[in-house]
C-alpha cells in the first residue's frame, strides 16, 4: 500500500484507526481541532494503543515513543488530531 | 495489543528494544502509560527489552474482585515472567509496583538481577512515617472534597472508603465528580472501587519488616527530594545489605511524572553502574 501524502487522506485514514482499532467513532466527526483526552475522553494509555494501532496500520515503525515523552513533557497534557496528522504526514 | 494470560488472567504488556530484561512496574490506580509519558521505556529500550505491564485491576489487564496485596501481584508478576520467558530481570517499580518488585525478589531472588524502588511506602514500616505530613494525600483529599467525596483528616491514603464513597454517590455529586477527574479517571476508579485492592493494599502480606532487610541484590532506593517517605529511604539504605539511595530533585511522590528527566537519568546511571560493578567482577 502506498502511503497517503495528502493531509486529507492522512484524516481519512486516522478516523478509520480510531475507529476499528479505538472503537472511537464520535457523532461529531473528528476533525483537525478535535483533543485527545478533552474531547474524545481517551486516557494516555489508549494514545499508547493509538500508537501500536497507528504502526500496524502502516506498517512501519513510527517514532511514536517519542511523541509520548514529548507529550508527557507538556505543561497542558492533550494532543489535538491536527498534531497526529502532522507527526504522520512529517514519518510516513 | 499484546495479551497474555498469566496466573488464570489476561495481562496486557507492551516490549520495546533488546538486551538484558527490565520490567517496569507502574503504581495503584495508574498504568503502563508512566513509563511511555516519562520517556523510561524509550531511554531503556537503547540498551535493553524493557518489558511494563498493567496490574491486575488496572489499564487493559482484568480486574478480578479480590486478590489485591503485594504478594498477589508478585505471584501474577512471577507467571508473567514465565509466560513472556523472561528468566531473569531487573525489575523497576514506583510507589505500590515498589512494593510488588520488593516482594517479587523475597520469592524468587534467583530472577531478580536488580531492583530501583521508586518511593515506595511499605505496609509493614509505616510506623517510620508521620502520615500527616503527606502532602499528596492531603491534596487528594482535597480535591476529592471539592468533587463530592469527603475523607475523614485522619485516614491515611484510604483507598477503602475512597472507593466505597465513589460507588455510593448520588446522581449529581457523581456527574461532579466525573467532571473533575475526567471520565476515564472515573472507569479507573469505580473499575478497582469493585474490587479488593483498597483494602489489599494496606495489608503486609508476609513482606515484613526483616524479610526487606534480607533482600540482598543490589538495590537503589530512588526517592523524590520532596518525599514525604524519606524516612523509609533512609530505613531501606541502612538496612538492606546493597542498597544505595538517591534524591530525585524537584520531585515528590511522583518523580517519573513530576520530574522525568532526572527520573530517567538516575535509573540509567544506576543500571550503568550494575554493567561496570558485574564485569569487574568478572575479570578479578
Amino acid at each position: 500500500m502506498s502511503a497517503p501524502v495528502k493531509a486529507s487522506d492522512i484524516l481519512d485514514e486516522l478516523r478509520r484507526v480510531f475507529r476499528d482499532g479505538l472503537s472511537v467513532d464520535p457523532i461529531e466527526p473528528i476533525t483537525p481541532g478535535t483533543r485527545f483526552f478533552a474531547d474524545l475522553g481517551l486516557a494516555s494509555i489508549d494514545a499508547v494503543v493509538l500508537g501500536e494501532e497507528l504502526q500496524k496500520h502502516y506498517g512501519r515503525k513510527l517514532p511514536f515513543n517519542e511523541m509520548l515523552a514529548d507529550l508527557g513533557a507538556r505543561e497542558e497534557r492533550d494532543l489535538t488530531i491536527g498534531e497526529l496528522v502532522d507527526f504522520l504526514h512529517k514519518n510516513l | 495489543m499484546p495479551k497474555t494470560t498469566a496466573n488464570g488472567l489476561t495481562f496486557h504488556y507492551q516490549q520495546a528494544g533488546d538486551g538484558p530484561d527490565v520490567v517496569l512496574i507502574h503504581g495503584l490506580t495508574g498504568d503502563l502509560s508512566i513509563w511511555f509519558l516519562s520517556r523510561t521505556l524509550a531511554a531503556l529500550a537503547e540498551n535493553f527489552r524493557a518489558t511494563a505491564y498493567d496490574l491486575r485491576g488496572h489499564g487493559y489487564t482484568e480486574a478480578p474482585e479480590t486478590g489485591y496485596t503485594s504478594l498477589d501481584h508478585a505471584g501474577d508478576l512471577l507467571a508473567l515472567l514465565d509466560e513472556l520467558q523472561i528468566r531473569r530481570a531487573k525489575l523497576i517499580g514506583h510507589s505500590f509496583g515498589a512494593v510488588i518488585a520488593a516482594h517479587a525478589a523475597i520469592l524468587a531472588p534467583e530472577r531478580v538481577d536488580a531492583l530501583i524502588l521508586s518511593d515506595p511506602y511499605f505496609p509493614s514500616l509505616r510506623h517510620l512515617e508521620d502520615l500527616s505530613r503527606w502532602g499528596h494525600w492531603q491534596n487528594f483529599r482535597k480535591e476529592a472534597e471539592e468533587a463530592g467525596v469527603t475523607l475523614s483528616a485522619d485516614t491515611w491514603y484510604d483507598l477503602t472508603t475512597f472507593f466505597d464513597q465513589v460507588l455510593h454517590l448520588d446522581d449529581q455529586r457523581m456527574l461532579a465528580f466525573r467532571r473533575a477527574v475526567g471520565l476515564p479517571g472515573l472507569n479507573r476508579v469505580l473499575r478497582l472501587a469493585r474490587t479488593t485492592c483498597g483494602a489489599d493494599s494496606k495489608l503486609e502480606a508476609g513482606l515484613d519488616a526483616e524479610s526487606i532487610a534480607r533482600i540482598s541484590v543490589p538495590c537503589l532506593a530512588l526517592y523524590g527530594e520532596h518525599s514525604p517517605f524519606l524516612s523509609t529511604a533512609d530505613h531501606l539504605v541502612s538496612s538492606l545489605p546493597n542498597c544505595r539511595g538517591r534524591l530525585v530533585p524537584g520531585a515528590q511522590h511522583r518523580a517519573p511524572e513530576e520530574a522525568p528527566e532526572a527520573f530517567v537519568a538516575a535509573v540509567l546511571e544506576f543500571l550503568e553502574d550494575l554493567k561496570s560493578v558485574s564485569q569487574s567482577e568478572a575479570c578479578s
